[in-house]
């Protein structure tokens, strides 16, 4: 990287970290509790909601793995990301509604406190906070790896620190996180989300239009990659590089899979008022699908300059973006991208450092019967270690991003998605069912991705699965057997035990 | 089977007493679905391919259908959540038939054909359909005036309760 560049990107850097900063400080101001802590004090509207929905749910991965991906499987990657043209509509009707009203007549804050209230069971309750525990630290770890790779990358810091300039830039990024996170909790990160949501929807159309321009438009670089050696016509067929099991249990885990996603549905409860769900699925839809644009354009291009001679075929695909970025973009344009990435990892970070502490500090406690009392102050301490773990888990653990992103992301679709999604719309399904789904979720994901992915214990078996069938699918279509097939066949209904409010917000 | 699982337990699960056509099927369809993307999982074949791709583009319609209905009728979604369905399985089904054809495809919008179907039938399509569908109809069925009545009352009840 030339000097001129250097520092304009750290130029960007600076400001950014700064303006977040900033807000940190101001929402820790206005922290005073653990609902402002924990939900923003229900108090915000539905552009600041949409926005902090889709910079949470977008991440690094979206920015850094999935070019990346793109560059390794073609098109077929997209099944990850093209269901965001019903997601959010999916999101709204499916559970959207009746969280936010729920929130409106008792004080939830967290995914397992509308899992205690739906069942009356501490048993689910209590799984789901672990859940979410193992989750957020898969998440956690896949966000800092990216920040890894892109502090490497952009500052060139293996000469500085050899063999631990990964671990090093981790932990640089996590310290500025856990900052703002720790001191303005939930509200900083709505509002650092709408921030960091804007710089990452004009960083990823402006790039897309780059894109464009370097590859020479759509046609010309499609057909560069199909009559390439090196990529071939299979690069652009949808099933062409993966088989329809993976690229349909892709499909099948990122839209359904939303419905499990606590930082997602976390954000329901922070609306001011349901009245303005009305436009979140088309705000949420439209800004998503703008971010999507860098995954598609850097996606496209990288392999299409490759087939034309342009680049050089890259020796890991998860450097497509950052090479594209410092390559074909101007000096100026380049800070701006970088502080889009860094927005992207540090928003979705912030999210899940805060509902990782909430199951923490809240969830696990109820489940056990107790409470602790300083939520706030624990909750603040809980997240700081939080970091630690994922920090360590990242370093360990070391795959490619958008896998790791996979996994937790798995996880959450799971174990969550169908107690939640069918729970809050079928008065039958019962707590057992709920616990057995939960269970199965998390269990079968583990058990399935370890065995697929371990050899140091040669006594294991391998997996079960045929070739091809994701883990993470096979998961969640376990899950949701268990749900309908333990709630048909008990026999008796849950009126008696239903929670009063429950039972009025299902029938809205 | 609903029959036989009736008289077994001697009780009207509430499956069939306060559950409707819509969301009945949409339940059969989830339990079917889920059963056998499980199963697909150890199986491989033209024929459980095809299921599959059937089955999970058809999953989150089903969902929608089971939140969204109400006494047995889905309003004015009805005629939107067809047209998703449609757009979902035809554009499944079309990618599952050009597999491999890439080469001898034409090119639309950019793309070859199979590829075009993927961005601009199951993203830009829906996007637009979807995020519309909520809006217009959110007012007249999806939280209506007299739902959000309802609610406050409930809620100023419960803010009172609690003072108490």
């Amino acid at each position: 990287m030339t000097e001129q560049l250097s520092s304009s990107v750290a130029g960007s850097a600076v400001v950014y970290l700064v303006l977040v900063t900033l807000i940190g400080i101001w929402a820790a101001k206005r922290t005073s509790s653990a609902r402002d802590f924990f939900i923003a004090g229900q108090n915000i509207g539905w552009v600041v909601a949409a926005f902090a929905t889709m910079s949470a749910a977008f991440s690094g991965f979206v920015f850094m793995g999935g070019p990346g991906l793109m560059y390794r499987l073609g098109v077929a990657s997209l099944f990850i990301c093209v269901p965001v043209g019903f997601t959010s509509g999916l999101l709204c009707w499916v559970v959207g509604k009746r969280l936010r009203l729920l929130a409106g007549l008792q004080e939830i804050y967290t995914i397992p406190d509308v899992i205690l209230c739906r069942y009356q069971s501490r048993c689910a309750s209590g799984l789901a906070s672990v859940a979410i525990v193992i989750g957020t630290v898969g998440y956690l770890g896949a966000q800092l790896q990216a920040l890894g790779i892109l502090v490497e990358t952009v500052f060139e810091t293996r000469a500085l620190f050899g063999q631990w300039s990964f671990l090093a830039a981790m932990i640089l990024g996590s310290i500025v996180v856990v900052f703002y996170a720790t001191a303005g909790g939930m509200l900083a990160g709505v509002y650092t989300d709408l921030f960091q949501g804007s710089l990452m929807v004009i960083a990823a159309v402006v790039v897309f239009f780059y894109c464009l321009h370097a590859g020479g438009g759509l046609e010309t670089m499609s057909r560069s990659i199909a009559e390439s050696a090196v990529f071939g016509p299979s690069h652009l067929d949808p099933f062409g590089t993966l088989s329809i099991k993976s690229a349909m249990g892709f499909f099948f885990v990122f839209s359904v899979g939303v419905l499990g996603q606590p930082h997602m549905l976390h954000k329901f409860f922070m609306l001011k008022d349901p009245r303005t769900l009305k436009w979140m699925p088309l705000t949420i839809g439209l800004t998503q699908s703008a971010c999507i644009l860098i995954w598609l354009g850097i996606g496209l291009a990288v392999p299409a300059l490759v087939s034309q001679g342009l680049m050089l075929p890259l020796s890991n695909p998860d450097f497509a973006a950052p090479q594209f970025l410092l390559k074909f973009t101007p000096g100026f344009l380049t800070g701006l991208v970088f502080a889009g990435v860094l927005a992207a990892i540090m928003s979705t970070a912030d999210s899940f450092l805060n509902i990782g502490s909430a199951a923490i500090v809240r969830d696990l406690p109820k489940a056990f019967g107790g409470q602790i009392r300083n939520e706030l102050l624990w909750g603040r301490v809980v997240v700081v270690g939080l970091a630690s773990v994922s920090v360590i888990f990242a370093f360990l653990y070391r795959d490619l991003i958008a896998l790791v992103g996979t996994f937790a992301f798995g996880t959450f679709a799971a174990a969550l998605a169908p107690a939640v999604a069918v729970g809050l719309n079928w008065r039958r399904v019962t707590g057992t069912a709920a616990s057995a789904s939960i269970a199965t979720g998390i269990v079968v994901n583990l058990g399935l991705e370890f065995l697929s992915k371990q050899s140091f214990i040669e006594w294991l078996p391998d997996t079960p699965l045929t070739e091809g069938a994701l883990p993470a699918a096979v998961a969640l279509g376990a899950s949701f057997c268990v749900l309908l097939a333990i709630s048909m066949l008990s026999p008796k209904g849950l009126k008696g035990g239903m929670d009063s409010d429950v039972d009025f917000v299902m029938d809205l | 089977m609903f029959k036989d699982l009736r008289k077994r337990t001697g009780e009207s699960p509430r499956l069939f007493v306060n559950s409707d056509v819509v969301r009945r099927r949409a339940l059969i369809y989830l339990a079917m679905a889920s059963t056998a993307i499980v199963l697909s999982s150890r199986f491989s074949g033209f024929f459980v391919d095809l299921s599959m791709v059937i089955l999970v583009m058809g999953f989150p319609t089903a969902l929608i259908c089971l939140a969204v209905t109400k006494n047995g009728k889905l309003g004015p979604l009805k005629v939107p959540l067809a047209v998703l369905t449609v757009v979902l399985e035809s554009c499944g089904i079309a990618m599952f038939l050009l597999r491999g054809r890439v080469a001898l495809e034409p090119f639309f919008g950019g793309f070859p054909v199979a590829a075009a179907f993927q961005l601009y039938g199951l993203w830009l399509g829906p996007l637009l359909l979807v995020g519309l569908a909520y809006g217009l109809t959110f007012e007249h069925w999806e939280l209506r005036d007299s739902d959000l009545r309802r609610f406050e009352d409930r809620r100023c009840g419960s803010g009172e309760d609690a003072e108490k």
